[in-house]
């Protein structure tokens, strides 16, 4: 018996280091230890799977095994027949079942060897007569010497990918090279390439698989969603965020045609708009440029110390809750209509209008995608040196310091989810002309709920990034020995921790103490930034439709026991109040706030139970009805329940 | 192009040789070979199954090149000008026709000989009704001055 062109030349070039695909894990996407890398939806089930390329291999591996079983034919049949069939075994089962032969011709998995031969075969390449044990057939009756396949498989390997649909040199003749063929003739490095042209198109054929499209990235993704063809956000184990469907950037909650068609008027007109919105802005008091080289939109001017936001440049007392404001830097309001215009004076407007309507949106997308770019930096800052210095002034081990990152990488994450949301309100709100009133009227009423979800969703995410960003350079600058706190973030022009809770450089123990609330805020805050971006995300996907229908119907209880409770309800406050003024109460909300708010530095000095996640959120949470109520309030105004009776924390 | 063959390539168009002299092809016949990995073949017009008769009595001269690669890489193959007329042979002898090429595209293979190879190129004639150039002839021509038909892939 010769070793070459019968059915144990393919055991024995199986052999080896090669290694059978002898590997008992299911074809089945089964489960692994990630996939939910994203920052927001810690809670949901997993919806891919990223790959390194050796679970990629051994994914490979266990697809041919399962079918090598199903069908009983070799490896190198159900590697060629699986190739073929683009990975999908289903249609391969469902044929092969049919009418096995027909599968084997199309393929190419021929059965023709002679089973008596002569001693001696001539080699239809080289013309020269050798023993058959030293020849090799594609399962054919077409025999050439171990050379001239050795020649014709490496050039096949040389010119690409189309090495995996090799057939028999003979022009008329159908037969699959197989791989146990390929594996006996190539040498190492062809070897090498053959397996990675395999693996390649195991990712690229199946639909359900995904390069991760970094640079450098030999990371592979498993989408796990039933739902192919529609935007999916995936987090590679590189850092890369993409959208599974287009491969840009990923995009939640916006759909990829949104994206595309976003991208496309940006590169027309961001042009025109790049000037006005050049790197500098002069302070809105007293003019002097001012560089923003942060992420966090709350300015203040290193020269006259006035506080405003970066994006209205409007003062940041009229932006925060704390000082009687109100977020809403994120609506674009129309410009007062006049009455008697003429018709040339009306398209001049409109035109201004719909340019101004653009750059509103475009300016919020661009700085929201700045934002998250400098966050990202500066996550990488931290982890580099930062960590180090803060850990030897905080007297905390850097395990322990890992809330700051995560901090850092949820603001990474809500930035572009924002960014993303500013992109879909353009189009989403787009005035039509020519709809009916009531379709009007609909519109008004989701954008009003939208932009109040966004408003909320933003604020925190401002106040979660002023923290992690400027609170924490204080701890960065403070000396391990007290009376020397630096003098606001050095180097920008805009400067100056602003918030709350100011660390005083008055002793160990009350840097200690300031410590403290610092992470016990940070943390809060980072969960219920979480809390609300999901939130966004979920009902902008649901549709803005059914989400106000919801609150239409009376709430329920909230489904008790969760350890969240109180940040979901949070959430779930302000989703309410965002239904109630989509009704029409529109005013209601911001001006319930301003009273709560403003009562609330009056009362809140005397409540002793008052949290540290309260102090900074401004509120209440009733257990029992989740109504958020003002800090001074002893019972719950809706369900009238007292503080105390609806569970301490 | 034509750097020498190697043994192996020597060998296989040694034995092709002794199998082209023993058994010529039809309308064919081998009027150079004295240097092995060059030869020139003549090869008369086909009489052609359809109407019009295009080439029936005319004689046209195909080179054919062995690269030392031979017969893993295709032999150059081009007609000496004039070059018949035809939608897949431009006027400097280069030809459009798969098996001449690898690659891709390409649809040769080692187990193909000069003789199979110049069996097609009768059978194309054979098959033409169509006495044009291909398209973008002259453009064509001018940009592969002196090249091989292989750099257009």
């Amino acid at each position: 018996m010769s070793d070459y062109g019968d059915s144990d030349y393919e055991e024995m070039s199986m052999g080896g280091d090669e290694g059978g695909y002898s590997d008992d894990e299911g074809f089945a996407y089964s489960d692994q230890e990630e996939g939910v890398a994203s920052p927001v939806a810690k809670s949901s089930k997993k919806t891919f799977i990223v790959l390194d390329s050796e679970e990629l291999r051994e994914r490979l591996k266990a697809a041919v095994v399962q079918v090598v079983d199903l069908l009983c034919i070799s490896d190198a049949e159900a590697t060629r027949a699986l190739r073929f069939y683009k990975w999908d075994l289903t249609k391969l089962q469902e044929d092969w079942f049919t009418d096995p032969d027909a599968v084997r011709q199309k393929v190419g998995l021929l059965d023709e060897q002679p089973s008596t031969r002569r001693k001696e075969e001539t080699c239809k390449i080289c013309f020269e007569s050798y023993p058959v044990a030293d020849m090799a057939s594609a399962r054919c009756k077409h025999y050439y010497c171990k050379d001239c396949w050795s020649g014709y498989v490496q050039t096949a390997i040389d010119s690409g990918p189309s090495c995996l649909d090799l057939r028999c040199p003979d022009p008329e003749c159908k037969a699959a090279v197989p791989r146990t063929v390929i594996m006996a003739v190539a040498d190492a490095a062809h070897k090498k390439r053959y397996e990675e042209f395999a693996v390649r198109s195991f990712v690229d054929d199946q639909r359900q698989l995904s390069w991760c499209p970094a640079p450098d990235c030999q990371h592979a993704v498993v989408s796990l969603s039933d739902r192919l063809g529609v935007a999916q956000d995936i987090f590679c184990r590189c850092g890369n965020a993409f959208c599974f469907n287009c491969k840009e950037e990923a995009h939640r909650p916006v759909d990829c045609e949104t994206v595309r068609k976003w991208m496309i008027k940006n590169s027309a007109e961001s042009e025109n708009l790049n000037w006005i919105l050049a790197n500098t802005k002069p302070c809105p008091k007293c003019t002097r440029p001012i560089e923003k080289n942060q992420g966090c939109m709350h300015m203040t001017c290193s020269q006259c110390r006035h506080e405003f936001c970066w994006l209205c440049q409007g003062p940041w007392a009229e932006h925060g809750e704390r000082t009687g404001g109100f977020y809403n830097c994120n609506r674009f309001k129309k410009a007062v209509e006049k009455g008697e215009v003429d018709e040339q004076e009306q398209k001049r407007q409109h035109a201004r209008q719909s340019l101004e309507r653009y750059m509103h949106y475009w300016q919020r997308w661009a700085e929201n995608d700045s934002s998250r770019k400098k966050a990202l930096q500066q996550v990488d800052k931290f982890r580099g040196e930062q960590q180090e210095v803060l850990s030897e002034r905080t007297a905390t081990p850097t395990s322990q310091l890992k809330f700051i990152v995560d901090a850092w990488m949820q603001v990474v994450h809500c930035r572009r989810i924002l960014k993303w949301t500013y992109a879909t309100a353009y189009y989403t709100f787009e005035e039509t002309s020519g709809a009916t009133k009531e379709y009007r009227e609909r519109m008004a009423q989701h954008q009003e709920f939208f932009e109040f979800n966004q408003g909320q969703a933003e604020h925190y995410l401002e106040k979660l990034h002023h923290k992690v960003e400027k609170d924490l350079s204080r701890f960065l600058k403070a000396k391990p020995q007290p009376g020397a706190e630096g003098d606001g973030a050095g180097g920008s022009g805009e400067a100056g921790p602003s918030g709350s809770g100011d660390a005083g450089p008055s002793g160990s123990r009350d840097q200690q103490a300031a410590w403290n609330t610092f992470r016990e805020q940070l943390i809060g805050l980072t969960d219920v930034t979480r809390i609300h971006f999901e939130k966004l995300v979920n009902e902008f996907e649901k549709g803005l439709d059914e989400a106000l229908k919801e609150y239409d119907a009376p709430m329920e209880d909230e489904d008790p026991g969760a350890s969240a409770a109180a940040e979901a309800a949070a959430a779930a406050e302000a989703a309410a109040a965002a239904a109630a003024a989509a009704k029409g109460k529109a005013a209601a909300a911001p001006s319930r706030r301003v009273t709560r708010s403003s009562k609330r530095r009056q009362s809140s000095q005397d409540d002793p139970e008052t949290t540290a996640l309260e102090e900074e959120t401004g509120f209440w949470q009733c257990r029992h009805c989740t109504y958020a109520n003002d800090l001074g309030d002893k019972v719950c105004s809706v369900c009238e329940q007292p503080r105390d009776a609806t569970g301490g924390r | 192009m034509s750097r020498t063959p190697t043994a192996v390539a020597q060998r296989r168009i040694q034995s092709e040789l002794r199998d082209w002299l023993q058994h010529p092809p039809d309308g064919c016949r081998l009027v150079q070979y004295d240097d092995l990995h060059t030869w020139i073949i003549e090869l008369q017009g086909p009489e052609s199954p359809c109407q019009p008769q295009l080439y029936t009595g005319e004689t046209f001269r195909l080179r054919i090149l062995f690269s030392e690669r031979y017969p893993l890489e295709p032999p150059e193959v081009t007609f000496v000008p004039p070059s018949p007329v035809h939608p897949h042979i431009y006027s400097n002898g280069h030809i459009c026709l798969d098996i001449l090429y690898d690659g891709h595209n390409g649809g040769w293979s080692p187990a193909l000989t000069i003789n199979k190879v110049a069996l097609s190129l009768r059978s194309m004639l054979a098959s033409n009704t169509d006495p044009r150039r291909p398209p973008g002839d002259a453009d064509y021509c001018a940009r592969m001055r002196g090249r091989s038909p292989k750099e257009t892939r």
